[in-house]
């Protein structure tokens, strides 16, 4: 991502609580309209930003309302990269189980990542896994 | 998110409309629960009017799934946009449920 061009479109640290992530997310939706991106890619950014924040509040930071989870978005004409960062202990993402394994497909919970690693076009995990960027390529005018 | 729920012969027809997301997937939750209760075996889940689900959104799904297969029920969907069809293969869940194009054909196959 060039950074003579590129915009950032969220530079902000939000409180660790569930009950901010709609509204923010919703403000961020927002934002992104300025970018006239297709109504799918929209929904891929919104659904990956959600099920980040969320990992981030409950497992990284755990609910403590004094440690805050920053969202750094960035975007060019090519692409738009979003990272999430926690203040808790870091995880190993590689050790989730994979949720649609036949023995987790019922599972309650863990669809998270998987679901940002296969809407994103690339995912990584930095800082002992405190922080998940994900990128988006935009194709066809998207 | 909107909920409507109405019986239909013997389908529990919930209709949502909106998001279903982790502020609100208890409410529907809930819907579930009171179902289950009244011993009701064919729900089905009409998403004509939902935008968007999250992973809480499929948990619930998932919950009813399981419930209803206590009592040898049966769990459907129908009016699935493509999005939220592309997020249940995803996860593999679309395997789980029937998932039909319309209302009607879900209502003579439940």
């Amino acid at each position: 991502m060039s950074p003579l061009t590129t915009t950032t479109i969220i530079d902000e640290k939000i409180p660790s609580r569930l009950n901010l992530v709609s509204g923010f997310i919703a403000a961020v939706v927002r934002k992104l309209e300025n970018l006239k991106l297709a109504e799918e890619v929209v929904f891929d950014l919104k659904l990956c930003l959600h099920e980040a924040l969320v990992n981030a509040v409950k497992h990284g930071n755990k609910h403590h309302e004094h440690l805050t989870v920053h969202v750094l978005i960035k975007a060019d004409h090519h692409q738009l990269l979003m990272e999430v960062t926690d203040q808790g202990e870091g995880f190993d993402a590689a050790a989730i189980p994979n949720p649609t394994a036949d023995e987790n497909i019922m599972a309650s919970h863990g669809r998270g990542i998987h679901l940002i690693k296969s809407m994103m076009d690339k995912v990584t995990f930095l800082n002992d896994g405190r922080t998940v960027r994900m990128l988006k390529v935009f194709k066809g005018g998207s | 998110m909107d909920i409507k729920v109405e019986k239909i012969n013997d389908v529990v027809l919930v209709v949502l409309a909106g998001e279903l997301n982790m502020d609100n997937s208890n409410a529907l939750r809930e819907v579930f629960k009171k179902s289950l209760k009244e011993a009701n075996k064919k729900v089905l889940v009409d998403f004509e009017k939902l935008s968007f689900i999250d992973s809480s959104g499929i948990a619930t799904l998932i919950e009813m799934f399981q419930n209803l297969g206590k009592i040898s029920g049966r769990l459907c969907l129908c009016n699935v946009n493509k999005k939220i069809i592309g997020v249940f293969e995803i996860t593999k869940v679309h395997k789980l449920f029937g998932i039909f194009a319309s209302r009607e054909e879900a209502l003579k196959n439940i």
